[in-house]
């Protein structure tokens, strides 16, 4: 019943294996693009500007409320009508689906990144950032040396976390005909009409890289303990 | 997407379970329930789709499945379904007659039974005049948008194995990434593609069919495998219609020339399950 030889070898192997690789690709990336981003913002969140914290909130607080479904959709068939022509035709000649996806799937992600880091920044005690400022350090200075190091620690079980959630995050690029995993089982079921093996190899696939995220979590937690503060 | 897959594999693994049990006569079962649950596209003019006054189902295949249930005796209820979920719902019992533009062609023969035959279509690809693409090989090398789940996808593979096929959720989608020049074509089934095409209004002009067939489309309603008794039921309604006149009248009144699609005439008859190929 179960036929296992379709996923071994075979045309839709290959499917599936292109899928996968379009999938880790696009996990990639994102977390390429989201981190820095994520940083960025959670600065703009602390800084001692009003303007700057305010924008930095409204961004968060509107990209994490909107589901990433209708983000996507928004990037695949909102978007580009707001660019000229040109801009258009060029995107459109250069496998959109996926530049779209990335695009729904970095903002998403770093909007919560950002909430992850200004926590863990805000774990250090505000000591540490006023005895950097006594030593003649600017705000940046401060947290460059003194605070994010420390803020590191208890950032990266979290940021891990995130990255668990980018992972099966990556799965809703489908419906915008990002031919990541999802798409390739889906493709794969309609051709040979079986549900069960092409969806197996991708549950497999996003259980098996998501175990290993969660393992990776655990072992940073268990060799970088947070440090205790006197 | 996240929800349907885990679906998709748990009832996948219930259906293997389901399998082994003995069930019912489902024609019985429909009986006893009074109601026969009929899973309808209810967004594909002019098969099924949404009447803007009654906000009511209406179409050919609804005309047609109202004709089933009345033979039954017993009241239609109208589930609407989305492409790539028709024979899985119909597997997993979810509905119990599909009229839902279901092509019949042989792969599908092993998961479900087909009635008569009744409509023929083809697929065609509709394109932006300014492509400058006359006909189907045109099609070589270039981007094309269709919806997911259904026939489309495999047969543009078939008739243009260059083609780039991008597939979407529902066909308003893959029309709308036609229209914004996401891909050069939009493949669907002819009398869909006529009534989409028709609803550019203005913009029609600047958008053409092209002439050849992509492939040819019987449609059938689907019905659970080895239900014979239902099967039955469903073919002599529909050879009832034929046979009166009814049939044509009905394909007529949503097809014909007062229609959008402006078929001018009926060009097969209800009266075969067999399909060639």
């Amino acid at each position: 019943m179960f036929d296992l030889s379709l996923l071994l070898t075979g045309p839709y192997h290959d499917m599936l294996v292109k899928g996968l690789t379009l999938s880790l690709t696009l996990l990639g990336l994102t977390l390429a693009c989201a981190l820095p981003l994520s940083l960025l913002l959670a600065l703009l969140r602390l800084s001692p500007s009003r303007t700057l914290n305010a924008i930095a909130w409204s961004y968060v607080e509107l990209i994490r409320n909107v589901p990433l479904l209708a983000h996507m959709l928004f990037w695949y068939f909102g978007a580009p009508e707001l660019l000229p022509e040109s801009t258009r035709e060029w995107l459109y000649g250069h496998d959109f689906e996926t530049i779209a996806a990335l695009c729904a799937l970095t903002l998403y992600t770093s909007a919560y990144m950002a909430e992850d880091i200004r926590s863990g920044i805000r774990a250090v005690p505000a000591v540490q950032q006023e005895a950097g400022r006594a030593l003649g350090l600017g705000f940046l200075t401060t947290m460059r040396l003194v605070v994010l190091p420390q803020a590191l620690r208890v950032t990266v079980p979290p940021l891990i976390s995130q990255t668990l959630n980018l992972w099966k995050n990556t799965s809703i690029a489908t419906v915008i005909g990002t031919a990541e995993l999802m798409y390739q089982a889906a493709k794969v079921e309609t051709a040979t009409f079986r549900s069960f093996e092409p969806f197996v190899f991708a549950t497999v696939a996003y259980l098996g890289l998501s175990l290993l995220i969660t393992g990776l979590g655990t072992w940073y937690q268990h060799t970088h303990p947070v440090r205790a503060h006197a | 997407m996240r929800i349907p897959f885990i679906l998709k594999t748990v009832s996948a693994a219930l259906i293997a379970v389901a399998s082994l049990a003995a069930h019912a006569d489902q024609l019985s079962d429909i009986k006893k329930k009074g109601e026969i649950v009929i899973g309808v596209l209810g967004i594909d003019e002019p098969n099924s789709f949404i009447d803007p006054k009654t906000r009511e189902f209406i179409g050919y295949e609804i005309d047609l499945a109202k004709a089933i249930a009345a033979k039954i005796g017993v009241k239609p209820v109208f589930k609407q379904i989305a492409v790539a979920a028709r024979i899985p719902e119909l597997q997993q019992g979810g509905v119990d007659l599909l009229a839902a533009s279901l092509t019949h062609n042989k792969e599908r023969e092993a998961q479900v039974d087909f009635s008569l035959t009744t409509v023929v279509t083809g697929q065609k690809a509709l394109v932006k005049k300014s492509s400058g693409i006359k006909d189907v090989p045109d099609l070589a090398g270039k981007k094309v948008v269709t919806v997911k789940g259904g026939t489309q996808e495999p047969n543009t593979k078939k008739a243009v194995p260059t083609a780039e096929v991008v597939t979407f959720e529902n066909t308003q989608q893959a029309f709308q990434a036609l229209q914004q020049g996401k891909g050069v074509a939009f493949v669907n089934d002819e009398a869909s593609l006529i009534a989409e095409h028709a609803k550019l209004g203005d913009k029609a002009k600047d958008y053409v069919i092209l002439p050849q067939n992509l492939s040819v489309e019987p449609l059938a309603f689907g019905i659970k495998k080895g239900e014979a008794t239902l099967k039955a039921a469903v073919d002599d309604t529909l050879r009832g219609l034929e046979k009166s006149g009814a049939a044509e009248k009905t394909f007529l009144q949503w097809y014909g020339p007062n229609t959008n699609l402006k078929f001018p005439k009926r060009s097969f008859k209800i009266d075969s399950d067999k399909i060639d190929g």
